[in-house]
């Protein structure tokens, strides 16, 4: 039985899923191609109880699809993301011009906006790890496939950006695809709590460009951090 | 009366029926229907088809199951496949649905005869789809951040039927929307993938009559890309000449994709690329410096790339790019020869110095100039003379002798090491043997066999033969270890090459040996132009010229001659190539005969124009075998002719030329009968020589006896005058004619008493000519007389005495009779006349007069070549005759009143008026 619930805030789903997104703009993915995260957010509502909600892998979606490579190409897709982050926060600012470009620290700082807590270290357990960023990249696929929606709508020319935030939202929805593969398959668990950010549907172009820019810069903190811990657990053996 | 209702109502049913199959809206009600309606049916597979009868019908048109009939089309489906499942109900049943055709109608037959449709359906007749097989997929990278996925599958059999085929694709819990083909059915194209994720992939084909499923094929995208090239190539030169530094940017992120490469690189104008070991290019990187180049040159570089683990697709090649590697001292020393002009002066030498400007790569930057260094190994203490020049050759004039020259290429950054030439006084060393040649691989092998003694290098010449330019050296130098190679320049096929080898040894060199050769021969230009030297009745000789080089195209080994007559076979000879001349034998004499030569090489012949001549219609020589013997035949019949005239001259003279009796020389009056009759033929014949008596007529008589001429004798006598009486007839009255008379003819045969008295008044004397017989001078001597007068009796008597001596020896008699006074006298009368015709011919005949006088001489006075070609002969027989008988003209001249002494003979009489007067 799969539990899916949001804090504060939800994403929008595909077809199927849609209802599982309170936060979540409907608009988002049809217009940035990302197909609405199956989002099976499986909640472990308490992660260390979890195991007793364990299920046998055989109820697994896809399972003919969870193959030991996907172990490494989760590794491989957070690589991607740590390396192409920094790139993608720089041109953000860059095409949000003034003053995000010289008051970047003061107008960035995203301790003004929700990012679900990454909490994990080397040491951590990979089950534990694994949830986390089931937590972290399910948030910031919806994020980025707002702030993409907010970018085509103020910088509509700005082509290399949006192809970058596109690249970066599939990115992290494959990401997930294959998080939900290991937790399901190693781990058993396809239940987990996800949030979701704010929406900034309805705010202006300023304060979406700031969600944005606030998000992006926590997102490069972020996933350097996750490509450090998943290093070690996700090395091939 | 019902029943008639019955059937007309039934008719009106059915043609109702009728008209609602063919009215729309279903206004009309069918009588029944066919159920399934329409299908799609499996070839191959059963089929069963039921027509249902409406109940209406039944009730009302008394059309029952049993009377359905089922076609195909306008055929008559076999009714073994009917089965009446009830009296509303037909079924027909096919065992392979091939044999169906559309439509497939139900009709009744009404009242057993009317055939009407009832309902009729469409059968559409396929295939399922098969399974697709074979699904591959490739991601093309078209920009950084696109990666297209297209995937090819084999859509299997034609299925008859519309087959749809759809590209389906999942994550492990997602799936995607299908994606459809467009125009094809064996690929489709996703726009975009997501790498790191296992994608499964597969194809579904669907129809009416099912689906099927390829197998599915899972991947992760990053697997199956073909990246974009890296693009942006530089190339820098290095510190180093043979280093170039390569520089390119890659398009796919390092973080999706860690790379490896494929550096490929050429001397540009050459067409074989270089390849960087691919482990030194193995790992992911942006740059790479190409080593182990040659110093100053442009080479061109290319790079593509693919996934470092090999897994996926290389990509394109990018485009190319070159670079120069910087200047380095040459490597080597060029290549030397020379060519010795001795021709000038006997003391002294033309030398040609010439060498090859070094290649590229060995040059290793641009050459400024030569230093040549020529010095004189005869005489050590002279210092070398130098030379720098900016050509390749140098032309020096120096004394015979032995010499060492060298020359060193300098360019920006240094000299090269010198090559050194030796120039022997002269070529003592032993030469290269079997020299041959070999075309292959589109270039001119020459080979040969290597002296014995160590051989420093070897210097291969060559030079096209050709007619229309000099033969221009080219050369090239070989190491001395080899016994072949290739030549190094532009031949050209179809041109002789002239190769001349020379071994160069360490203190001298070898003389060269030659050979010619073609890289690739063709068949000749042209063929030989042939014409006829000379021609004969049955050969003729052909010359032609030699094809000149340029002509040639090859190696001529063969000359045919074809020749035929107009209507005849054409015959060929094949003729050894160094021959100019040939004679054709055999042929037809008078004879119009076609010529034509072809030379051939190893690759065919060609033939010359057409040459024509005509043979002779005699052979030499023929004309002459031909008429010297028909000369020869000729003057041996006139000569036997003559021979034979000669001995018959009595009986020619007797048929042709008779002689006519001389009444002058009648001796009747003198006639006496002490005369002896004792001379034989000699002394007659010494007496009268024939030819002294061609002027007269001679009556031969013959004397039984040696009697006096007696009455007896005058009997013969009066048959001669009927001989003469005869001969009037052949008397033509033209002087001379008489003289072909014979005597017999002259003499009547008329009886005795008339023959007196007519030959006494009829005989005519024509007139005699001496010499002149046909074209000679007629000379009369005496003429007969057309007059009728009688002679005179001493004439007469005379006459008669004459006439009748019949036998020789009475006629020998006669002239004996005449001669026995003198016999020198006795002739000359004759003389006498002779002289009087021919005043001119005295000396001939005087020869003549001796020729009588000797008696030796038997020719005829008429033929006068005899005469001439015998006078000198004559002369001589006269010079050396017997006694007595010689007498010299001056003797004969000396006694001209001989004849007036002669009182008792008559001259030639001339006819006058009132008779005969002697002269």
């Amino acid at each position: 039985m799969l539990s899916i619930t949001g804090e504060g805030g939800g994403i929008g789903g595909g077809t199927d899923h849609r209802r599982l997104g309170a936060h979540r703009d409907a608009r988002l993915f049809p217009r940035t191609g990302v197909v609405p995260f199956v989002a099976l957010l499986l909640l472990q509502r308490r992660p260390v109880a979890g195991r007793a909600l364990l299920v046998t892998g055989a109820g697994c979606p896809g399972h003919g699809l969870c193959r030991s490579n996907v172990q490494e190409q989760t590794r491989r897709q957070v690589a991607l993301l740590n390396a192409t982050a920094q790139d993608l926060f720089s041109l953000y600012l860059k095409c949000q011009g003034e003053p995000f470009s010289s008051e970047t620290d003061r107008l960035c700082n995203p301790s003004g906006v929700f990012f679900p807590a990454f909490r994990v270290n080397r040491t951590s357990e990979r089950k534990e790890v694994m949830v986390a960023m089931y937590k972290l990249f399910a948030f910031l696929n919806a994020s980025l496939g707002n702030i993409t929606r907010d970018q085509e709508e103020l910088n509509p020319t700005a082509k290399e950006l949006l192809d970058r935030l596109h690249n970066t939202t599939k990115t992290t929805r494959g990401l997930i695809s294959n998080l939900t593969c290991l937790l399901c398959k190693n781990y058993n668990v396809f239940q987990v709590d996800v949030s979701y950010g704010e929406s900034s549907k309805g705010k202006s172009a300023f304060k979406k460009k700031q969600q944005g820019c606030q998000v992006l810069r926590k997102y490069v903190q972020v996933i350097a951090q996750a490509a450090r811990v998943l290093l070690p657990h996700l090395s091939p053996p | 009366m019902f029943s008639g209702w019955n059937w007309v109502a039934h008719c009106l049913y059915l043609l109702l029926n009728i008209c609602s199959l063919e009215v729309s809206g279903g206004l009309v009600q069918s009588c029944g229907h066919i159920i399934p309606e329409s299908p799609v049916l499996a070839l191959g597979s059963n089929f069963t088809a039921l027509c249902i009868l409406n109940e209406s019908c039944l009730d009302f048109g008394n059309i029952y199951a049993n009377q359905i009939i089922w076609k195909i089309k306008n055929k008559v489906v076999p009714k073994e496949q009917y089965r009446e499942i009830n009296r509303t109900v037909s079924s027909v049943t096919f065992n392979d649905t091939s044999s169906l055709a559309t439509p497939l109608t139900c009709n009744i037959l009404a009242d057993g005869q009317i055939e009407q449709n009832i309902y009729g359906i469409t059968v559409t007749i396929g295939l399922p789809p098969e399974k697709p097989k074979n699904l591959s997929c490739i991601v093309h990278q078209v920009s950084k951040l696109t990666y297209p996925m297209t995937c090819t599958w084999n859509p299997g059999r034609h299925t008859f039927l519309d087959t749809h085929f759809r590209l389906k694709y999942r994550w492990p819990q997602e799936n995607f929307p299908d994606c459809i083909p467009k125009d094809v059915n064996n690929s489709c194209t996703i726009a975009d993938v997501q790498f790191f994720v296992n994608l499964e992939v597969w194809v579904e084909a669907a129809n009416a009559l099912g689906k099927a499923e390829s197998d599915p094929l899972v991947i992760d995208p990053i697997e199956i890309v073909k990246p974009l090239s890296p693009h942006n190539l530089s190339v820098n030169s290095g510190i180093l000449p043979t280093v170039l530094k390569l520089s390119w940017e890659n398009r796919i992120s390092i973080a999706v994709m860690k790379l490896k490469f494929n550096i490929r690189y050429r001397i540009i104008g050459d067409t074989n690329w270089m390849q960087v070991p691919p482990e030194d290019t193995a790992s992911p990187r942006t740059s790479f410096s190409v080593q182990g180049l040659r110093p100053y040159t442009e080479y061109v570089f290319s790079i593509r790339c693919m996934k470092e683990d090999g897994v996926g697709y290389w990509s394109d090649w990018s485009e190319e790019k070159t670079g120069v590697t910087t200047e380095d001292k040459p490597s080597k020393g060029p290549a030397i020869w020379r060519i010795i002009d001795a021709s000038r002066s006997p003391a002294s030498w033309t030398v040609h110095l010439m060498w090859k400007a070094l290649e590229p790569f060995e040059a290793s930057g641009v050459i400024l100039y030569y230093e040549v260094t020529v010095r004189a190994k005869s005489s050590l203490s002279s210092p070398p003379e130098k030379y720098n020049v900016n050509t390749t050759n140098l032309t020096l004039k120096l004394p015979n002798g032995t010499y060492e020259v060298t020359v060193i290429a300098h360019n920006r950054v240094g000299a090269s090491p010198p090559s050194v030439l030796l120039i022997p006084a002269s070529n003592t060393k032993a030469p290269v043997k079997n020299v041959r040649t070999l075309p292959k691989d589109g270039k001119l092998w020459v080979g040969w066999t290597a002296p014995n003694s160590y051989i420093l290098k070897y210097v291969i010449e060559w030079c096209l033969v050709s007619n229309s330019s000099d033969c221009t050296i080219e050369w090239q130098n070989e190491p001395g270890n080899i016994q072949g190679t290739y030549l190094k320049g532009d031949i050209k096929p179809f041109k002789c090459y002239l190769i001349t080898v020379y071994p160069l040894y360490a203190d001298g060199q070898g003389s060269g040996q030659s050979v010619k050769a073609y890289l690739q021969q063709d068949r000749p230009s042209k063929g030989p132009t042939v014409q006829t030297k000379k021609v004969g009745k049955a050969e003729a000789v052909l010359t032609w010229n030699h094809l000149t080089v340029d002509e040639q195209n090859g190696f001529i080994r063969s000359y045919t001659i074809f020749y035929k007559t107009i209507d005849g076979n054409e015959t060929a000879v094949t003729v050894d190539p160094s021959k100019t001349e040939y004679t054709l034998s055999s042929l037809t004499s008078d004879t119009l005969y076609t010529v034509r030569m072809m030379a051939y090489t190893d690759e065919g012949g060609r033939s010359g124009p057409d040459f024509t001549f005509t043979t002779q219609k005699f052979g030499k020589g023929e004309i002459e075998a031909i008429v010297v013997p028909v000369c020869l035949a000729f003057l041996l019949i006139v000569l036997l002719g003559v021979l034979f005239c000669f001995n018959k001259r009595d009986l020619i003279k007797k048929h042709i030329w008779p002689i006519v009796p001389d009444p002058s020389k009648s001796n009747i009056a003198q006639w006496s009968p002490q005369v002896p009759a004792k001379h034989n033929f000699s002394s007659k014949d010494q007496m009268y020589p024939e030819g002294s008596f061609t002027d007269v007529s001679v009556v031969e008589i013959e004397a039984d006896d040696k009697k006096s001429f007696s009455e007896q004798d005058l009997k013969p006598f009066d048959l001669l005058k009927k001989e003469k009486s005869t001969s009037e007839g052949h008397s033509s009255g033209i002087g001379g004619s008489s003289c072909m008379s014979s005597p017999r003819q002259s003499v009547s045969d008329s009886d005795e008493g008339e023959t007196t008295q007519n030959t006494s008044s009829t005989v005519q004397y024509s007139t005699v000519v001496l010499n002149g017989y046909r074209d000679q001078t007629p000379v009369q001597v005496f003429s007969r007389s057309e007059s009728t007068q009688p002679l005179l009796d001493s004439e007469e008597r005379s006459e008669d005495h004459a006439g009748g001596s019949d036998s020789t020896t009475q006629r020998q008699q006669y002239f004996k009779q005449n001669g026995g006074q003198d016999e020198t006298n006795t002739d000359r009368p004759c003389f006498e006349r002779t002289k009087q015709i021919t005043p001119a011919n005295e000396g001939d005949l005087v020869g003549f007069a001796q020729l009588q006088i000797s008696g030796q001489s038997s020719q005829l006075l008429g033929l006068g070549l005899e005469k001439n070609t015998q006078e000198a002969a004559l002369l001589g027989v006269l010079q050396t005759s017997t006694e007595g008988q010689t007498v010299r003209p001056e003797t004969v001249e000396g006694n001209p009143l001989s004849v007036d002494e002669m009182p008792k003979s008559y001259l030639p009489q001339t006819e006058r008026q009132g008779g005969y007067m002697p002269q």
